[in-house]
């Protein structure tokens, strides 16, 4: 039982680990806590839901066109909404995210109603190991979430482009002097965002039913791992998000189920009076 | 059709409560509560069950005082933190009441919710003139808080709140208690919410879980931001004209076919998130920019000294 449900705990804190990435380097890059993360992965669920649905089209290729969606969504939401509010503060970015989650949310509902939607796939007989139940869904989400991380990884460090996101985050006016554009590294920051949404919304459709709400389901478990980890740090957001989904899973054995959102919620309370920093240490959070 | 306008009239006054205590918290203190439906919802259901108890009044207050209470002890852990952790807390809460609204149905029926809340002034005989009482009533509740935020506002509480939102660390250096004036902002604004929930309650007389969505925190965002923060006359109209173009739009329904009742309340909801977008880019002062106050409003014989 400890066993299934630490794997199980393990598979969700790798979903988690993409939307809490895209919070944790919109917050490093451009300082603002993106409130918009659910919608967007609601977003990309959709999208992927309607290639694989209506269009026949197989998982892997609706995964891609939501990847591509939520990508493009997120740069056009950042040319319109926030490059614009750019100089007016966090608190000001914060609401205007949560308008612009508002919106999305709110466009799903209105095109497919709320009525839960499922993708069209094959049941398959999970697989036994020592144990432990393992569906193809699970070994799909973690395949699909650990070549993230590896490319990830590899852009942020390696890349020019990486390099430039890195120095943008630490220091934006040197970062201009050197001559990186700023408005041009958001805009990128926002496709890959976007693109880690738009994938995670569609892992999360695989796993549980599709619905106008559910990205807003995830959003304290992605805000709780992003900041466990320390906001603005990537590695730090994938670990978070391990622990937070291991613990969900977890809290099944000590606490009634109803209450497996509350223990996010609790991760984030005990975290911001012990450990503000976060377990691998941010800048700044007290006043 | 009086009937309609009184069930507007009392929405808005029920916005405009929210809207006047979110103003307090956000628009002069500057602390981002994403979790005003919570505090709404405390004081909706704590009006419920105990108002068969003690009666209506005490019932009132206790729900006032427990959404203060809650609120203040919120601040207290998370307002010494950066905004964008208070925003994350809150929203937090506003999803744990919601938990145990649901679940804990000993105490609150679940999603059933709770039925046959009497109303004050209900003993005054036929209904119609039970809904016009409840409508002064109403009104009465939001001048009265109107009144009490005004002069908050106005007074040294009100400066040294609006010093502390401009820059916390020049506060702190002149000597203002910034935690404390913070959590005490904080617990006045859930005072009011809870308020507000207790209109909620004995207007509908039913209220269950699903009354309690973040919408309701949007909705308070937008009056804010509508209206001007920190100014709350400009509140009292950005929360009247919002409910106004809210309520207006449902009777689209019956004129446009195309589209059914989800589709109608999904877009008017992001109508309200394009709103607040709009406004913060276009017009960031709102309807009423907060007022400026100078030495002379606060001490009025000062320029005499100094000719």
């Amino acid at each position: 039982m400890a066993a299934q449900l630490f794997f199980n705990g393990l598979v969700t804190g790798l979903l988690l680990a993409l939307p809490a990435l895209a919070l944790t380097l919109v917050f490093g890059v451009l300082k603002f806590a993106n409130f918009a993360v659910g919608s967007m992965m609601t977003l990309g669920a959709y999208a992927a839901w309607v290639a694989n649905y209506h269009f026949k089209m197989p998982l892997v290729t609706s995964a891609v066109i939501a990847a591509v969606v939520v990508a493009l969504t997120a740069a056009i939401t950042n040319t319109l909404v926030f490059e614009r509010l750019r100089d007016r503060g966090a608190i000001v970015l914060l609401v205007a995210s949560m308008g612009v989650s508002l919106v999305i949310e709110n466009i799903c509902r209105f095109l497919f109603g709320n009525n839960a939607q499922g993708f069209d796939v094959l049941v398959s007989r999970p697989i036994r190991w020592m144990g432990v139940r393992i569906n193809s869904e699970q070994i799909m989400t973690a395949a699909v979430v650990i070549v993230c991380l590896v490319v990830l990884d590899v852009v942020l460090r390696l890349t020019p482009l990486g390099r430039a996101m890195r120095a943008v985050a630490d220091n934006a006016a040197l970062a201009a002097v050197r001559g990186v554009e700023r408005r041009v590294i958001a805009t990128l920051t926002w496709m890959i965002v976007g693109g880690l949404l738009g994938l995670a919304g569609t892992l999360a459709g695989l796993d549980r039913a599709i619905d106008p709400l559910m990205g807003w389901n995830y959003q304290i478990p992605i805000f709780a791992a992003a900041i466990l980890g320390g906001l603005g740090s990537p590695l730090g957001a994938v670990i978070g998000a391990l622990v937070i989904g291991i613990a969900e899973e977890m809290s099944a054995l000590i606490i009634p189920t109803n209450y497996r959102q509350a223990v996010s919620f609790t991760a984030i309370l005990l975290l911001l009076l012990f450990r503000a920093n976060g377990l691998l240490g941010a800048k700044a959070v007290r006043k | 059709m009086s009937a309609y306008l009184t069930t507007i009239a009392i929405l808005v006054c029920e916005a405009a409560l929210i809207g006047l205590a979110l103003n307090l918290q956000w628009g002069l203190a500057g602390l981002v509560n994403f979790g005003v439906v919570g505090f709404v919802a405390v004081g909706a259901y704590a009006t419920a069950l105990l108002s068969p108890l003690v009666g209506w009044l005490p019932a009132m207050l206790i729900a006032a005082a427990l959404s203060a209470l809650l609120s203040g002890g919120l601040a207290l852990l998370s307002i010494r933190l950066e905004e964008n952790y208070l925003a994350i807390v809150t929203i937090g809460f506003g999803e744990v009441v919601r938990l145990v609204l649901l679940n804990e149905d000993w105490l609150t029926k679940g999603a059933l919710g709770i039925a046959d809340i009497s109303r004050p002034f209900s003993e005054l005989g036929v209904a119609s003139g039970n809904d016009i009482a409840f409508l002064l009533f109403s009104i009465a509740l939001v001048g009265l808080s109107f009144l009490l935020l005004e002069g908050l506002a106005r007074a040294p509480f009100g400066r040294a709140i609006r010093a502390i939102r401009d820059d916390p660390t020049v506060s702190s250096a002149l000597g203002k208690p910034v935690l404390a004036l913070r959590v005490r902002a904080f617990a006045i604004g859930g005072a009011i919410m809870g308020l507000a929930g207790a209109l909620h309650a004995f207007y509908l007389t039913y209220i269950d879980p699903s009354q309690f969505t973040p919408i309701v925190t949007a909705y308070a965002f937008m009056a804010v931001i509508a209206g001007g923060r920190g100014s709350n006359i400009g509140l009292l109209l950005g929360a009247g004209s919002i409910m106004a173009l809210l309520e207006g739009t449902r009777f689209l329904k019956d004129f446009i076919s195309i589209i059914d009742g989800t589709q109608l309340s999904a877009l008017r909801l992001a109508l309200i998130g394009v709103g607040i977008i709009l406004l913060l880019i276009f017009r960031p002062q709102g309807l009423v920019s907060e007022p400026k106050r100078f030495e002379r409003d606060v001490f009025p014989r000062a320029n005499e000294r100094t000719p």
